[in-house]
């Protein structure tokens, strides 16, 4: 397969970017996305050129590293997928391909398609935990947990927080990570001491990172590579109102 | 900061878009209805006009309560949209959508022609500045009254609100940009109504898909109700005496 590359470049955070074109001719079906680009970038360290800076690292679809806007989408044009996971067979033979960083004020560029996503660990360190003392372990089934609530608990920790959601919105709005890490541990017994103090400052601290208002527009949904639902906006948002009207402090 | 400190949290702001946003919605399901009236002649819809005249301090209430909740939802769209555009300082070099629609993404703008569209309705028929030739009043008897009973029946008058949409709608100019503006109104409810519900956490798998339907049926509900005057006195299927 033949594609021409438009893969942006950008020395250091503050400096100008810009696009840079490669037309490559060894790509195989069977490679994947950030495969095709370790290829391009063996080629140009053997022609002393800088190499296209990028982020990975588990590369089976769980760690949330990898990043990549490609032609307009996060993660690319295939459903419910990691960069990593993307394979050259989705692309047509001759394919212009756009490579962009993600892009949110919340996410600065560091270098090339690197982009900084500390905003979202800050996100975590201010709600995203449950305080236990350690002790022995309590008996597993000494908890009971509807299957429902458990499963549904289970699909909001399904986020591997690659901000995906952010790079999509148009409005870098970051409610779907929120959404998620505040509901799989509203969901389940063991958050519920901090259910209200983790909601109003996990969304404080949201706004005070600067993503941007969530308007409705679903798009995060559709690029989560976990297919996180907008539902847990949805919940998130009642539990961010009960928790607003009836906090003890 | 007082009460306008809500505008620092990204969720009580929607909050209050939601909310008046529902104001907004139920106020324009009513006129809606109110208007369709006209098509039961001109003595229904002007008693019905000057039963809500008759009032009088509740009607106030009403349109400023409105006339608040306009402003703060007119208010807060501008403060979300300015901080999202913050929020994405550099944009894509190519960006494709899955989900997020011409309505979803045109909402300001929509609403901005709405605003326009409000002044414009407004100076017409409530407050009979643009075309004050329209306004007329109507003799009429009220209930219980016979005429031979009445003294005169002059001496009962009121807005002839009928003539006044009518000679307004045989312009075929008010005619186009009434249809245009409605159509207009129908685009942002369109994305309005069920992204209201999503808003204030109102979304479960079991009904949310039936809300999502039925705000795009009440969009062109609304639509099809309010377009369907214009036409018909353009076509003389009422008011065709004037
Ligand atoms: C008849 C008048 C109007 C009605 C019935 C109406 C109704 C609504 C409703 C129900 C929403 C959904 C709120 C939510 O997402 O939770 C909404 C959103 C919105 N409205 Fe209106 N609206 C009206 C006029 C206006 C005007 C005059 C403007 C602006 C100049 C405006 C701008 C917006 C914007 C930008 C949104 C999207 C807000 C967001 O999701 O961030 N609307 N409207
Ligand atoms: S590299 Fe770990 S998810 Fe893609």
């Amino acid at each position: 397969m033949k594609l021409k590359l438009h893969v942006w470049r950008q020395k250091y955070g503050k400096s100008k970017g810009y696009f840079e074109q490669h037309d490559v001719d060894y790509v195989s079906e069977d490679m994947s996305f950030l495969e095709m680009l370790d290829v391009l970038n063996e080629k140009l360290l053997k022609s002393a050129k800088e190499p296209i800076a990028f982020d990975h690292d588990c590369r089976e679809g769980i760690c949330g590293c990898c990043s990549l806007t490609i032609n307009g989408n996060p993660h690319g044009p295939e459903k419910a997928t990691t960069t990593c996971q993307l394979h050259m067979r989705k692309f047509k033979d001759g394919e212009t391909v756009y490579i962009e960083p993600f892009r949110a004020k919340a996410f600065p560029v560091i270098k090339d398609l690197v982009v900084d996503r500390t905003s979202l660990d800050t996100i975590i360190q201010s709600g995203g935990f449950i305080s236990v003392n350690t002790n022995q372990p309590q008996d597993a089934n000494a908890l009971p947990v509807d299957k429902k609530q458990a499963d549904l608990a289970m699909d909001a920790a399904s986020c591997i927080g690659c901000g995906a959601c952010v790079a999509s919105c148009p409005n870098s709005a970051a409610m779907l990570f929120v959404s998620a890490k505040v509901s799989h541990m509203g969901l389940l017994p063991q958050g519920q001491p901090e259910r209200k103090k983790r909601v109003l400052a996990m969304v404080n601290t949201m706004d005070a990172e600067g993503f941007g208002t969530c308007r409705n527009f679903y798009e995060c949904e559709a690029a989560c590579p976990k297919e996180i639902s907008v539902r847990f906006i949805a919940r998130m948002n009642r539990d961010f109102l009960k928790a607003s009207l009836s906090k003890e402090d | 900061m007082g009460i306008l400190s809500y505008l620092q949290s990204s969720i009580l702001s929607k909050i209050v878009m939601a909310v008046t946003g529902a104001m907004l919605v139920g106020y324009i399901v009513i006129h809606t209805a109110g208007n369709l009236l006209i098509y039961s002649g001109q003595d229904a819809i002007n008693s019905y006009s000057q039963f809500l005249h008759s009032l009088g301090p509740v009607l106030w209430i009403a349109r400023i309560v409105l006339l608040l909740a306009l402003i703060l939802h007119i208010w807060t769209s501008i403060v979300l949209k300015v901080s999202s555009n913050e929020a994405k300082p550099e944009k894509y070099a190519v960006k494709n959508y899955f989900k997020a629609k011409l309505t979803s993404r045109t909402m300001l703008w929509t609403g901005v022609a709405v605003f326009l569209f409000v002044v414009y309705h407004v100076s017409h028929l409530t407050l009979h500045i643009t075309n004050p030739e329209h306004v007329v009043n109507q003799m009429y008897l009220p209930h219980g009254l016979h005429l031979s009973s009445a003294a005169s029946a002059l001496s009962y008058e009121r807005t002839d609100v009928y003539r006044m949409v009518i000679l307004g709608f045989q312009n075929p100019l008010i005619s186009l940009v009434y249809m245009i503006a409605v159509t207009i109104v129908g685009f942002h409810l369109n994305h309005a109504v069920q992204s209201m519900f999503q808003t204030l956490g109102l979304n479960h798998p079991k009904y949310f898909p039936t809300i999502q339907k039925s705000s795009v049926a009440l969009s062109f509900i609304i639509i099809f109700c309010l377009i369907s005057i214009p036409i018909s006195v353009l076509l003389k299927l009422i008011g065709g005496n004037l």
